[in-house]
């Protein structure tokens, strides 16, 4: 028995377990604590749409499990009386306008950052680095004058113009490096063949950088789609209002409606959950990199 | 834009012995021939001086102006609002510190938001990254179904914290709530209380919400790291007779260290700002503000009380920690063992 428990192979988790613990053990436990992470993580979700289909009384006293009877009727209240098409719609508009005002400005930036030399370009980039680290939350309230003075405030526009701005140097930052790992040869060439240096950018160089304009994509549009804060500050007209926004209204204007709530939430979380399972593989990729390459 | 015009005549030329050649006027306007008269240099000086760097600065111009709007101006221009008495129509009355002393002093709530806001951020840094390890050491293996456990552990951070806040608000809802339900299938009725209304759990119920969502991204952080550990040494620690908790702490931790110093980074970097949306949509603050947390006791006080003068004073300090937390983690980062 001794020497069986001997022969473990030394790959299975060579850093968590000792080499005295069989491999059936080891493999025991480690399905056991990844299953019950997975659950807890997982089951809130299957919940949330079980509730999103279930009558009141049902709700109330069926905690757990999964409807007893389909109400579909949740969805088409919960939709009609949420707005849920012009706030999705709102959403789409702000998170796309905002990422291509931040992609066009911030790459352009960072390719000069990048590859030009120029007074001043050390301190422009000591800037960036700097404010890369302050989350917008702690300048709220000079933001909103500034945001009011400009008379943007209570306008997609506006809101726009804040997510770009405030996401704008850590974009630069991340653009920069992928930038930089891309050898200048090929830029000298088209140069050399007397290309400007806007041609060298648009032809050459953004088309080899597209790894890292999907990972700035998914990271802030990611971060834009799912923004509050923000939002709740410089939007205060309904018919304005992007999602989460939205939801909040929701839950505070209609008291009790509990289904209801289910189903909205339902309703703009699923989509977002199968794009990610779709992609997860860009997702957890952009989300991760974006993240470690600062 | 008057400056790289100028630049390149007052620049003296001794600085660029060797490289005029290029730049004499005959071939100035043939970068192509300049290029091919003279390889190494030409990198350096393919253009005259005035166009390159007036197309770096006009490459430069939108980002900056973006930058110094929404960014710098606030920045400078909320240190002066914290001087300042405001309503936000009327003109600013300068108060000197007046401000700061008041929340130092008088203002009990925001000291309770302080405390609730460091403890939001030690409680979430600590346990979203020892978690986020744990979990990335057992998804690191070749071994059935780990990818789907991957991605189910990584699938909250994809979602909202309006969505996730709700979602828990409902979860620890003391009448048709998940966590009592459950509790009571457990047999652990003892347990069971109204969460979020229950000032003994109310911060700690949030704080749990705020690790549920982030952990799934702190263990692909750290499985990237592990990933890049070389398996051949752990296979010489085994022969060596090293146990698994000296090759944890001899190999594996050592190794992670880059890692470790940007998850940590991330996580300390959100704790003390990206709370408000939480505690907004689960408790308000409450009850009886055992759950406010700087910002929003900020919001509170700019937007429902119109006292921005003293709402900046807030944000500012709030700003003051924020960096200096950064730049000192950063900076012993940069001058520790680990060259990053």
């Amino acid at each position: 028995m001794a020497t069986a428990a001997r022969q473990t192979n030394p790959d299975l988790f060579p850093d968590l377990f000792s080499k005295h613990l069989s491999d059936r053990l080891k493999l025991l436990l480690v399905y056991a604590i990844l299953i019950v992470a997975t659950v807890q993580t997982i089951y809130p979700l299957f919940w949330m749409v079980f509730g999103s289909l279930k009558t009141d009384a049902d709700l109330f006293n069926n905690v757990w499990g999964p409807p007893r009877m389909m109400v579909w009727q949740n969805y088409v209240d919960a939709w009609r009386i949420a707005d849920l098409g012009a706030r999705i719609g709102n959403s789409i508009i702000i998170t796309v306008l905002s990422l291509t005002v931040l992609l066009i400005v911030s790459s352009i930036a960072a390719y000069a950052l990048a590859r030009l030399r120029f007074p001043g370009r050390g301190a422009i980039f000591l800037i960036i680095l700097a404010t890369m680290m302050i989350p917008p939350e702690v300048t709220v309230i000079p933001l909103f004058i500034v945001v009011r003075t400009l008379g943007i405030l209570n306008s997609r526009f506006g809101l726009v113009f804040v997510y770009a701005g405030t996401s704008m140097a850590f974009s630069i930052f991340l653009l920069r490096g992928f930038f930089m790992s891309i050898p200048p040869e090929l830029e000298d060439a088209a140069l050399v063949d007397g290309a400007n240096r806007l041609q060298v950018f648009w032809y050459v160089v953004l088309p080899l950088a597209r790894p890292g304009l999907a990972t700035v994509a998914i990271f802030q549009g990611m971060f834009f789609w799912n923004e509050f804060f923000l939002a709740f500050i410089f939007i205060r007209q309904a018919e304005l209002q992007t999602i989460p926004l939205g939801l909040v209204n929701f839950f505070y204007r209609y008291s009790a409606d509990w289904t209801l709530y289910f189903a909205a939430l339902s309703m703009v979380t699923i989509p977002v959950i199968v794009l990610y399972v779709a992609m997860q593989r860009w997702f957890i990729e952009g989300l991760t990199a974006g993240a470690v390459k600062s | 834009m008057g400056e790289p015009a100028a630049r390149p005549r007052v620049l003296p030329a001794s600085k660029y012995r060797g490289q005029k050649i290029i730049n004499t006027p005959s071939n100035r306007n043939n970068p192509a021939s300049s290029a091919a008269a003279d390889g190494s240099l030409a990198k350096r000086k393919r253009y005259p001086r005035v166009y390159r760097h007036l197309s770096a600065y006009l490459m430069m111009t939108p980002a900056i102006v973006l930058l110094i709007i929404f960014v710098i101006i606030p920045i400078l221009y909320g240190f002066y609002l914290s001087f300042h008495r405001w309503d936000g129509f009327n003109s600013p009355v300068f108060i000197g510190t007046r401000n700061y002393i008041r929340l130092i002093e008088r203002d009990d709530v925001f000291l309770k938001a302080v405390t609730n806001t460091i403890i939001f951020a030690i409680s979430v840094v600590l346990v979203k990254n020892v978690l986020g390890l744990f979990l990335a050491l057992l998804v690191n293996q070749k071994i059935k179904g780990v990818i789907f456990f991957r991605t189910a552990l990584f699938l909250p951070v994809t979602l909202s914290f309006v969505v996730i806040g709700l979602l828990w608000s409902w979860i620890y809802n003391p009448t048709f709530g998940l966590l009592n339900a459950g509790l009571e299938l457990l047999g652990l009725e003892g347990l069971i209380r109204a969460w979020l209304s229950d000032q003994a759990t109310a911060l700690g119920a949030i704080i749990t919400v705020d690790i549920w969502k982030w952990t799934g991204f702190h263990m692909v952080l750290f499985l990237a790291g592990l990933q890049s550990i070389p398996k051949d040494l752990y296979e010489v620690a085994i022969i060596d007779g090293a146990g698994a908790w000296t090759r944890l702490t001899r190999i594996t931790l050592p190794l992670l260290a880059p890692v470790t110093f940007i998850s940590v980074l991330l996580s300390l970097n959100g704790a003390f700002v990206r709370n408000f949306e939480l505690v907004f949509v689960m408790t308000d603050g409450g009850p009886n503000h055992t759950t406010e947390v700087v910002l929003t006791h900020l919001v509170t006080q700019a937007f429902r009380f119109g006292k921005l003068g003293y709402a900046s004073a807030m944000g500012f300090a709030l700003f003051v920690v924020v960096a200096v937390i950064a730049f000192t983690y950063i900076r012993i980062g940069r001058s520790g063992a680990y060259n990053f």
